[in-house]
């Protein structure tokens, strides 16, 4: 029987506790902060408002996705698929692959299966679903018989279902560990921390443009600056989780530090690259101050495959854990 | 050497891009994604069914259907039975092109009715009370580029006595100086199934007449083109009914 099924095991681990603690109280410390801005009134109104707007967002979207993580197993698999069905949906609708519905129909095939396989704690079908689904991508549109933008529709369909559907569902499959909670806490709020500390680190230091035709705003300061302080902030959490094992060495520790860090921002790139090549600002509009779902979660599509296989290499996941829990005799 | 080919691909970012749901739905910038897709499939699917069964529909000169899209489909407005037989008479991949333009006051009226038309229907809205001069322009650039297919009603509402009226000059808007083939057809037995007084459909026999399609790439773009295209698809529509549908005459019957 499984032995994290449900949300009384929650605060099994004091990581998860102090890290709960902590996103409480720096949202608590920005509510304050917001606050007296907008009383002393030394902004902008539409600064103050850009403010909390984004403040807003922030207090809606941590929630959103902390809880299905202390809740449980199933929970973290199904907002991970979830959350990949609507990154799939702004980008299909941003780069016209909608239009191909047989081929995005596929993708979506593709996704619920590897989110089925990290449910399932089948890790065999896990790693053979990317493949086949990259085939049958392939061929599932020939019989239109329309061979003008095949190459274009199948690139597009297997970057789609790369990203969306095989990358992501690493970090639902992290919650079969014992230990995922802390594992996948840390990777969502340190993402997301680093993406703050890219534009703070650069708004305050300033110097010359890290890509100025792919992404503008972006600093070679702010890439660097939240690299340096994210990096032995994640391995200092990372220390506490995997105290005693394979992972806890200062060394191993700070790389999967600077590897949150370096695949956060190249995340954030990719998707810039991508709105570059489209000619549009935001993925899309249903997070005030944010943009799309896309434009929040960007910086996660290459963390969680990235850190998944770093943190298997060492150790695995779940490995102590039964195994085809649904598909199994 | 290797011979220039462009694939026809483009990077086009959905019209309706960044638009609000609910606004989407009532937008003529509304694309199927999807949902929209597999929602329109099983719709279409219930209807063929539904057809078949309570109305026996017989459909005469399919062979005039173009193989491919864009074109418009006429006909004569009794009943909501017309769109749907209209749509049923298409192809699987000719019908998901198909985009019937529908009344905004009864179809778009709530979001829970304009997700149904838009989902099911693949409808968008003409708005009678307030339409602007640049729809028509709009709808006609997407009838070409996105390779659309129209179903449209030129009277503009169902006859409420079942006796076809004159056709509205709005459809050469569509067509007018292009050779986007426009084809009339005739649906007989709706006003007896469904007239507009009825809630509810009762079983009875439907018959499609299509008639071959018609061409106004000579006629210009303008009010009195315009007058030019209405007059002559009421006119290859009004062929296709029974003798009775010259203006003035009696309500469609079923037919023997």
């Amino acid at each position: 029987m499984f032995q994290i099924a449900s949300w009384h095991d929650a605060f099994a681990s004091p990581v998860t506790t102090m890290l709960v603690i902590a996103v409480a109280a720096v949202l608590a410390a920005a509510l304050c902060v917001v606050a007296a801005v907008s009383v002393i009134g030394r902004v902008s109104s539409a600064l103050r408002h850009e403010l909390w707007l984004r403040l807003g967002s922030w207090v809606l979207l941590l929630p959103v996705m902390i809880v299905p993580v202390l809740i449980g197993r199933a929970w973290t698999i199904a907002v991970v698929t979830l959350l990949g069905i609507l990154c799939l949906r702004e980008f299909s609708r941003a780069t016209g692959l909608f239009r191909q519905p047989v081929v995005v129909a596929m993708v979506v095939a593709g996704l619920l299966a590897v989110n089925f396989a990290a449910l399932d704690h089948w890790y065999g079908f896990f790693v053979a679903i990317p493949p086949l689904t990259i085939c049958l991508i392939s061929v599932v549109s020939i019989p239109q018989d329309h061979p003008d933008s095949y190459i274009e529709r199948t690139g597009l369909g297997v970057f789609a279902f790369m990203l969306f559907g095989s990358g992501l569902a690493h970090l639902g499959y992290m919650a079969n560990d014992l230990n995922y909670r802390p594992i996948v806490l840390m990777l969502l709020l340190c993402v997301a921390l680093n993406d703050v500390l890219a534009f703070t680190v650069g708004k305050l230091i300033g110097g010359r443009k890290l890509l100025p035709l792919t992404s503008p705003g972006k600093t070679i300061s702010g890439a660097v600056g939240a690299l340096i302080l994210i990096a032995p902030l994640v391995a200092f959490i990372a220390h506490h989780i995997f105290i005693g094992t394979l992972m806890d060495r200062w060394w191993l520790l700070l790389f999967l530090g600077a590897l949150v860090s370096v695949a956060a921002q190249a995340g954030d790139l990719m998707l810039s690259s991508i709105k570059r090549d489209l000619g549009i600002k935001d993925m899309g509009t249903i997070l005030p101050g944010h943009g799309g779902i896309l434009d929040r979660y960007n910086s996660l599509l290459l963390v969680a495959p990235a850190t998944f296989h770093l943190i298997a290499y060492f150790g695995g996941f779940g490995l102590d854990q039964p195994v085809r829990l649904i598909t199994g005799p | 050497m290797t011979d220039e080919k462009s694939s026809g691909w483009e990077l086009r970012t959905a019209r309706d891009f960044n638009i609000p749901f609910a606004a989407s739905l009532r937008s003529h910038k509304r694309e199927p994604g999807l949902l929209s897709v597999m929602g329109h499939a099983l719709w279409l699917g219930c209807v063929r069914a539904y057809l078949k069964t309570a109305h026996r529909l017989q459909v005469t000169g399919g062979a005039h259907l173009p193989a491919d899209a864009p074109f418009v489909i006429v006909g004569n407005h009794t009943s909501h039975l017309d769109v749907l037989s209209l749509t049923a008479s298409l192809t699987h991949r000719l019908a998901h092109r198909a985009t019937a333009l529908a009344a905004g006051d009864v179809f778009f009226r709530t979001t829970r009715s304009a997700m149904f038309a838009a989902a099911a229907l693949n409808a968008l809205p003409i708005w009678r009370e307030d339409t602007s001069l640049a729809d028509p322009a709009f709808l006609r650039s997407r009838l070409m580029e996105d390779r659309m297919v129209f179903i449209l009603f030129p009277e503009g509402t169902r006859a409420r006595d079942g006796v076809m009226k004159r056709f509205r000059p709005g459809l050469g808007a569509f067509v007018a100086g292009t050779d986007i083939p426009v084809v009339p057809c005739f649906l007989t037995g709706a006003h007896a199934c469904w007239p507009p007084q009825r809630r509810l459909p009762r079983p009875g026999p439907l018959h499609l007449a299509i008639g071959p399609p018609l061409r106004f790439d000579a006629v210009g773009n303008d009010p009195h083109g315009w007058k030019e295209v209405a007059r002559q698809t009421e006119a290859a529509v009004r062929a296709l009914g029974p003798a009775t549908t010259a203006p003035g005459g009696s309500p469609s019957a079923p037919p023997a």
